[in-house]
C-alpha cells in the first residue's frame, strides 16, 4: 500500500453565499501524479489553494503524512509549505529580485539555509529546467516560458515533496507550453508527487496517474487515465472532453 | 547703501549669508529628518493595516487589532484634516502648557513635520502595497515565508519602488512647507529671512534671494530622487552566462538582443 502523502476529507469552502467546494474527498499517493480538469468555476483552484493554505476551508481535513494542517498545532507552517510547493498559471516571480535571488530567497528566509547552500542548491534546479544561464536577469526580462521554468526552479529549490501546480502552461504562447510541459514530465518521472490542475489532456493522459474531474464543487468521476479521459461515464464529464477537442 | 536692486541683494548677501545659510541647513535638516521619520510612520502604520486576520487568532489579539486600526485611522484624519500650521501650534504650546515640556524649537520642528508627514505617508505607502500584484504575497505565502518576510523582502521593495516620486513630492513639500514653522520660533529658511528683512526694510530683494534658495533645493533634491530611481531600476542589460558551447563565455544582452537569444534557445 502507498504511502498517502496528502489526504483530504469532507472539505468545503464557500465565498460568501456562493459555495465553491461541496465537500471533497480524495487522496495522493508518494510519488503520483494526478491531474485535475474540470470546466472552469468548478473549484479547481480553490481546491489547490485550500491544500497551500491561500484560502482557509470552512470545514473537513486537509492531511499532510496523517496530520490535519488545519488543526495539529504540531505542524510547523513554513515547513509544510516549503514541503508543499505550489506553482502558478501567472508564474509570480518576485519582480524585485533575479532569476538566482527568487530561487535562494525562501531557501535562506524559511529554511534557515546559508547562502552558499541555497545558491548551490538554486542552481542545481535551474541547471536542471534549463535556465541556469539566466542567473542574473529580471523576471520582467524573461518569456512567459522562461518565467514559469523559473517559477518551477524557485519551488524545487525548497526540496518539495509535493507540487501543485495550478494550470501551469495557460497564460503562455502555444509555442512555449511544450517546454514547460517537459520540465514537469521529468519531475513526475523522478517520482515528484504532483497535483496538476491542467487542460492539457495530451499532458494528462501521458504523465498522470489517476485523472480527476471536478464540476460544481464535487468531484464528479476519478480513476486512470484510460478510465476517466478514454471512456468517461459521466454525461457532464463526456460533454467537457467534447469541448476540449 | 546700495542704489539698485543687485546692489542691495549683494549687500544683503554679504550682510546675512550666514544666517541665510544656517536657515537653508536648518530647513533642509528638518525636512530631511522629519520626511524620513514619517516615512518610517507611515510604514509602521501601512504594515499594521496589511496584517490579514492568521487563522486561529484569539478574540484578545482581535480586539488589539481592532484598536489599533481605529486609531491609525483617526491619526490619520486628524493631521491630514488639519493645516500643519494649526497642529504647530497645537502641539508646541499644547506640551508646554500642559504638560510642562519645553522642546527644544527643531526638535518640535522634527517631531511635528514627521507625525504630519507620517498620516500622508500611511496612505501613500498603503497605495504602494495595494499596487504590488497580488500573485507576489501568493508566491512568498506559498514557499513559508511570514507575513513581516513577505513585506520586507518582496513587496516593500517593489512598493517603495512605485511610490518613490510621491516620497520624493513629500520631501519637497516639507522643503517648502518648513516655513510655517516660523510660528513657533524654528530658525529655519524663512524664520531667518524675516528678521534679516525688517532690519532694513528690504522685503522684496531677502525674499527674493530666498525664493531662490527654495528653488534650487527643491530643483536639487528631484534632480537627486531621478538618479535614485533610475538606481533602483537596475541595468536594462543582463548578462548569459556559461553557454554550453564555452562555459567562461558572457555576453551582455541589451533589451533588443534579447529576443533574438530567446528565439535561439527555444529552437535547441
Ligand atoms: N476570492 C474569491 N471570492 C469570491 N469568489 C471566488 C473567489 N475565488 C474564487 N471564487 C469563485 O469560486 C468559483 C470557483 O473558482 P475557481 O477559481 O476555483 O475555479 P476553477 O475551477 O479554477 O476555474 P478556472 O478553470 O476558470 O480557473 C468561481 O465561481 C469563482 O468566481
Ligand atoms: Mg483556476
Amino acid at each position: 500500500m502507498a504511502e498517502q502523502v496528502i489526504e483530504i476529507r469532507g472539505l468545503h469552502k464557500a465565498f460568501g453565499s456562493h459555495e465553491v467546494l461541496k465537500g471533497i474527498d480524495f487522496a495522493a499517493n508518494k510519488g503520483e501524479v494526478v491531474c485535475i480538469i474540470g470546466s472552469s468555476g468548478s473549484g479547481k483552484s480553490t481546491l489547490l489553494r485550500c491544500i497551500n493554505l491561500l484560502e482557509n476551508p470552512d470545514k473537513g481535513k486537509i492531511c499532510y503524512h496523517g496530520k490535519d494542517i488545519l488543526t495539529d498545532e504540531t505542524i510547523n507552517m513554513p515547513q509544510y509549505h516549503a514541503k508543499v510547493g505550489m506553482v502558478f498559471q501567472q508564474f509570480n516571480l518576485f519582480g524585485n529580485m533575479t532569476v538566482l535571488e527568487n530561487c535562494m530567497t525562501g531557501q535562506m528566509k524559511v529554511l534557515k539555509r546559508s547562502r552558499e547552500e541555497s545558491m548551490e542548491n538554486a542552481m542545481k534546479y535551474l541547471r536542471k529546467v534549463g535556465m541556469e544561464a539566466y542567473v542574473g536577469a529580471k523576471p520582467r526580462q524573461l518569456s512567459g516560458g522562461q518565467k514559469q521554468r523559473v517559477a518551477i526552479a524557485r519551488t524545487l529549490s525548497m526540496d518539495p515533496e509535493v507540487i501543485l501546480f495550478d494550470e501551469p502552461t495557460s497564460a503562455l504562447d502555444p509555442e512555449m507550453v511544450g517546454e514547460v510541459l517537459s520540465v514537469m514530465q521529468n519531475l513526475a518521472q523522478e517520482g515528484m508527487t504532483m497535483l496538476v490542475v491542467t487542460h492539457e489532456m495530451g499532458f494528462a493522459r501521458a504523465v498522470a496517474d489517476k485523472v480527476v474531474f471536478m464540476d460544481q464543487g464535487v468531484i464528479a468521476e476519478e480513476g486512470t487515465p484510460d478510465q476517466v479521459l478514454g471512456s468517461p461515464k459521466h454525461e457532464r464529464l463526456q460533454s467537457f472532453l467534447r469541448s476540449m477537442l | 547703501m546700495p542704489s539698485t536692486f543687485f546692489g542691495w541683494v549683494g549687500f544683503l548677501l554679504k550682510q546675512y549669508g550666514g544666517l541665510f545659510l544656517s536657515g537653508t541647513l536648518t530647513t533642509l535638516l528638518i525636512a530631511l529628518t522629519g520626511t524620513f521619520f514619517g516615512f518610517i510612520i507611515g510604514l509602521l502604520v501601512a504594515i499594521v493595516r496589511t496584517i490579514e486576520i492568521p487563522r486561529g487568532m484569539g478574540p484578545v489579539k482581535r480586539a488589539i487589532r481592532k484598536l489599533a486600526h481605529m486609531l491609525i485611522g483617526v491619526y490619520i484624519q486628524v493631521f491630514r484634516g488639519t493645516p500643519m500650521i494649526v497642529q504647530a501650534m497645537v502641539i508646541y504650546y499644547g506640551s508646554m502648557q500642559y504638560l510642562g515640556i519645553d522642546m527644544e524649537r527643531t526638535m518640535a520642528a522634527i517631531l511635528i513635520i514627521s507625525i504630519n508627514t507620517g498620516a500622508y505617508m500611511a496612505e501613500i505607502i498603503r497605495g504602494g502595497i495595494i499596487s504590488v500584484d497580488k500573485g507576489q504575497f501568493e508566491a512568498a505565502h506559498s514557499i513559508g515565508m511570514t507575513h513581516w518576510q513577505t513585506m520586507t523582502t518582496v513587496v516593500l521593495p517593489q512598493a517603495i519602488r512605485n511610490i518613490l516620486p510621491s516620497v520624493g513630492n513629500e520631501l519637497i513639500v516639507n522643503i517648502k512647507d518648513s516655513s510655517v514653522l516660523n510660528v513657533i520660533s524654528v530658525s529655519e529658511l524663512f524664520f531667518q529671512a524675516k528678521s534679516a528683512a525688517g532690519t532694513y526694510y528690504k522685503y522684496f530683494e531677502v525674499f527674493f534671494i530666498i525664493a531662490v534658495i527654495y528653488l534650487v533645493l527643491t530643483v536639487t533634491v528631484s534632480r537627486v530622487l531621478r538618479f535614485v530611481e533610475k538606481k533602483m531600476d537596475g541595468p536594462d542589460n543582463y548578462v548569459i552566462c556559461g553557454s554550453q558551447s564555452d562555459s567562461r563565455s558572457e555576453i551582455v544582452v541589451s533589451k533588443e538582443q534579447e529576443q533574438e537569444v530567446d528565439r535561439q534557445w527555444q529552437s535547441k
